[in-house]
């Protein structure tokens, strides 16, 4: 996938400027940078949850900037939320099977029918549903209403829901937040595992133990700009980079 | 489930043959059944929109849109009312489908007033709809429905012929069955579970891959069906339609049926309607109090009860199915 | 003017409670008739029969705040449920003023006989009363709302409700008062109207509409969107009968406000929706 020149504004307010990069298949590419860098913006950008101001999205040789966001997520390009977003009053096993609607191929009449169509893709919803809650450790509270599930829970749920759409590309807004050491761990090795099945993954995070282990490349952001591309290595010792977040820091401290 | 069966099975026999055998002379019980039911299916569809997290107080233009179009379709066009009626659900349904695409995209207070405003504005049309609606004289002489035959056989007697209370009793039983079954079937299939998801969450729907416009404007145009078919309805059995035949207090009524019934519930607006429009044709008695009785009684149901009154006796069974492994 | 005291009634109960008021125009009509009765019957000077309606119906606004308003909003799950309740709320007040003043309309002769002429039109001298009146009221509304710790306060939950909360505003008290307030500015309308205008128990709906538009044009919540919402209706109506007799007015301008909707849901100040 490749993000050319993208670009948002607010009124006055650039939130991404310019912004170019490359994600390569299979590769887990994590975007970082200092709070408000516009690392949100550039996802609800990429999947069509807000209107670019200037600049494209190519996917796959295709150019889907601009394709509403359900179309977007139908070539393959899914997106997690940053808050945990789930539908609260359908349970688990009911959040997974109706997030495999774009792989459903009964017509609307046929669902109203019930056609042997319908019948199908609600049986192969059903089990592919299991194996995804499976796979994330979600099995036992399958039944339990996802608004009374724990964090933890809600953001392994929030996941099982992007996986059941069967995406190419995978697009986590900070998975890890609100997470201690542990549940980060189980975590990263279930993001590796994602990434394993083939899925290339974006992702946008502040855990920087997480995004080291985890990340093939890292892309870094700093007032909606790029400022920095490459191995979690050479983004350590990235001047620019380490400029951006002490110099933030600074700002905070009022140093 | 059995035992829900059994007492559907069991309502529809009350409904479909004891209860009109037995009052098939009481023109006043059949003719409050009737209207009670008429209402019911136009709440259905209301209901349908609060299916999709919308507040409709729209319904009243749909269902003029549907009274006119048989009324005109019937006078000057000699139609027969058998073509009327699906020709008027679905003129409301093109309406509805046409105005929902660009304000479905409003929601909450928003929607809810501008729903509002379609009612009011589609009683000004009606009243300054020159010689197509007759503007505020309305359109009169409607003639009742005529007889349907097929290959030589008559399938449905002209209503002139019957006992016209019960005749229009049954069509609007029949309607009702209909509407309700077409609802629950709704309900419980996938579109159900796509309507919910928008209902709880429309950028989350968006992101799995579900087209959000299409399927509120499918719902909503949906819901105007049905005020079409009812409004076709009303204009036959009143044999009239004036502008002022649905307005504002009607689309406020719709969505109270829906509310008290319970919203949660697929025969919510049916048990709500007929509940709230019995009860304030039992409050006859009280004259000029009635009105008043009826609004008290209306709001302490909604004090005590605010998730409708079928939360009293269903106590977990929410517009769907449970899940079932 | 009148109109712009019936918008900012409305404006400052959906700001505070975010409840839609349905009941607006039967406290309109509510105010109509205390005065009509203080007044008109029993011979009372004009200004205590204002006062008498805007206490009158800021109870009503005070008993629903407290009894009806207060518990439907902690025990509810669904944001729909308030707003069925205010139209509830509208039908009891519609049928309790059917029951209590009958079905007869009632009016009461302008307090000020005379004619002014301004610039060219005349101008009954009634209505320049009611437009000083409703001018001034208007102003001191607003003035309140600015200047005073009452009205501060209430600012501050029609912006954030739960922050006000956190910083000691009583929200109960006030949500109280901002109802009853809002409630008494629409029986202060009808006081004021009533000397014009005739009221009858049915009159109620329409006004409601009219305040609804009125809200929708300027902005729902926001105090300047009534007010430029309420002088938008009046031009617009001014305008619309005088080149077009009847009720093609009002479809026109009910029709130009849902495309202005649709592409600005929130008005022309109100806050982006979402």
């Amino acid at each position: 996938m490749e993000v050319r020149d993208l670009t948002k504004r607010f009124g006055g307010l650039v939130a991404v400027d310019h912004v170019t990069f490359q994600a390569n298949e299979g590769e887990v590419l994590s975007i970082i940078g200092p709070n408000g860098a516009g690392k949100s913006t550039l996802f609800k950008l990429i999947t069509s949850f807000l209107p670019r101001t200037a600049g494209r999205v190519i996917f796959q040789g295709e150019d889907i900037t601009g394709l509403s966001a359900h179309l977007v997520a139908r070539k393959g390009v899914v997106r997690t939320f940053q808050e945990t977003t789930i539908f609260k009053e359908m349970s688990a096993l009911e959040n997974v099977v109706i997030a495999h609607h774009l792989r459903g191929r009964a017509t609307s009449v046929g669902l109203f029918l019930n056609t042997r169509v319908a019948r199908q893709d609600e049986a192969s919803f059903r089990d592919s549903a299991d194996e995804i809650l499976d796979y994330l450790g979600l099995s036992r509270v399958r039944h339990e209403k996802a608004r009374r599930l724990p964090h933890g829970y809600l953001r392994a749920l929030g996941i099982a829901i992007a996986m059941a759409c069967d995406p190419k590309v995978l697009l986590l807004d900070e998975p890890f937040s609100g997470m201690n050491p542990e549940e980060t761990d189980r975590m990263v090795e279930t993001v590796r595992g994602i990434r394993d099945r083939g899925v290339t993954i974006l992702l946008v995070e502040h855990d920087m133990r997480a995004v080291m282990r985890l990340s093939d490349r890292i892309i870094v952001l700093n007032f909606g700009r790029k400022i920095a591309d490459g191995t979690p290595r050479e983004i350590q010792n990235d001047e620019a980079v380490i400029e951006a977040y002490i110099g933030r820091e600074d700002d905070e401290l009022g140093i | 489930m059995r035992l829900r069966v059994a007492a559907a099975l069991v309502g529809l026999a009350l409904y479909l043959v004891v209860v009109p055998f037995v009052f098939r002379e009481s023109r006043y019980l059949l003719g409050v059944l009737t209207t009670a039911s008429v209402l019911s299916l136009i709440s259905l569809g209301v209901w349908l929109t609060f299916a999709i997290g919308r507040i409709n107080i729209g319904q009243a233009a749909f269902a003029l849109v549907g009274g006119y179009t048989t009324a005109i379709l019937s006078v000057k066009l000699g139609v027969s009312f058998w073509l009327c009626l699906p020709a008027s659900g679905l003129a409301a349904a093109l309406v509805g489908a046409v105005i929902g695409w660009p304000i479905l995209r409003l929601k909450g207070v928003y929607f809810a007033m501008i729903t509002l405003t379609l009612s009011e504005a589609a009683r000004l049309a009606a009243l300054n709809g020159g010689t197509i609606t007759q503007g505020a004289t309305g359109i009169l002489n409607i003639p009742l429905p005529g007889e349907v035959t097929f290959a030589g056989v008559v399938l449905v007697p002209a209503f002139r012929a019957l006992n016209v209370h019960l005749a229009f009793y049954y069509l609007a039983a029949i309607l009702l069955v209909l509407g309700l079954f077409t609802v629950t079937r709704i309900a419980s299939c996938r579109l159900g579970w796509i309507f919910r998801s928008l209902r709880q969450d429309e950028a989350l729907a968006a992101s799995i891959g579900v087209n959000v416009a299409k399927y509120r404007v499918l719902a909503f145009a949906l819901g105007c069906f049905f005020a079409g078919i009812a409004g076709a309805f009303f204009t036959v059995s009143q044999q009239s339609i004036y502008p002022s035949s649905f307005g504002v207090p009607d689309s406020v009524y719709f969505m109270l049926y829906c509310f008290l019934g319970g919203l949660s519930y697929v025969s919510g607006p049916v048990v709500g309607a007929f509940v709230l429009f019995l009860g304030f044709e039992l409050l006859h008695g009280l004259r000029e109090y009635q009105m008043l009785t009826y609004a008290a009684i209306m709001i302490t149901v909604m004090l005590w009860l605010p998730n409708g009154l079928l939360s009293l006796r269903l106590p977990a069974r929410p517009d769907m199915k449970a899940d079932t492994a | 003017m009148n109109y712009a005291l019936i918008a900012l009634g409305i404006t400052l109960i959906f700001a505070i409670m975010g409840v839609l008021n349905f009941a607006h125009g039967q406290m309109y009509v509510l105010g109509g008739f205390v005065t009509y009765y203080v007044y008109g019957v029993f011979g009372l000077n004009y200004f205590i029969a204002v006062a008498a309606s805007a206490v009158t119906v800021a109870c009503v606004g005070l008993v629903f705040e407290r009894f009806l308003f207060r518990r439907v909003l902690r025990i509810t799950t669904r944001e729909e449920s308030t707003m069925l309740l205010a139209a509830g709320t509208a039908l009891l007040l519609d049928s309790l003023s059917l029951a209590l003043f009958g079905e007869k309309q009632r009016g009461v002769a302008p307090v000020v006989a005379g004619v002014y002429e301004v610039f060219g039109a005349f101008v009954p001298a009634s209505r320049a009363l009611i437009f000083v009146l409703a001018g001034g009221l208007v102003s001191a509304l607003l003035l309140f709302i600015q200047y005073t710790r009452p009205g501060r306060a209430l600012r501050a939950i029609a912006q954030d409700k739960e922050t006000a909360a956190l910083q000691g505003v009583d929200i109960d008290r006030y949500s109280a008062l901002g109802f009853a307030l809002g409630a008494a500015l629409a029986g202060l309308a009808g006081a004021l109207l009533v000397t014009v205008f005739a009221v009858n128990a049915g009159a109620g709906t329409p006004i409601s509409i009219k305040a609804f538009i009125m809200i929708m044009i300027g902005g729902a919540g926001v105090v300047s969107g009534a007010i430029l919402g309420a002088f938008v209706l009046g031009f617009s109506e001014a305008l619309g009968y005088f080149f077009i007799p009847g009720s093609t007015t009002y479809l026109m301008i009910l029709v130009g406000l849902i495309v202005f909707l649709i592409f600005r849901p929130q008005g022309i100040m109100g806050k982006p929706w979402g």
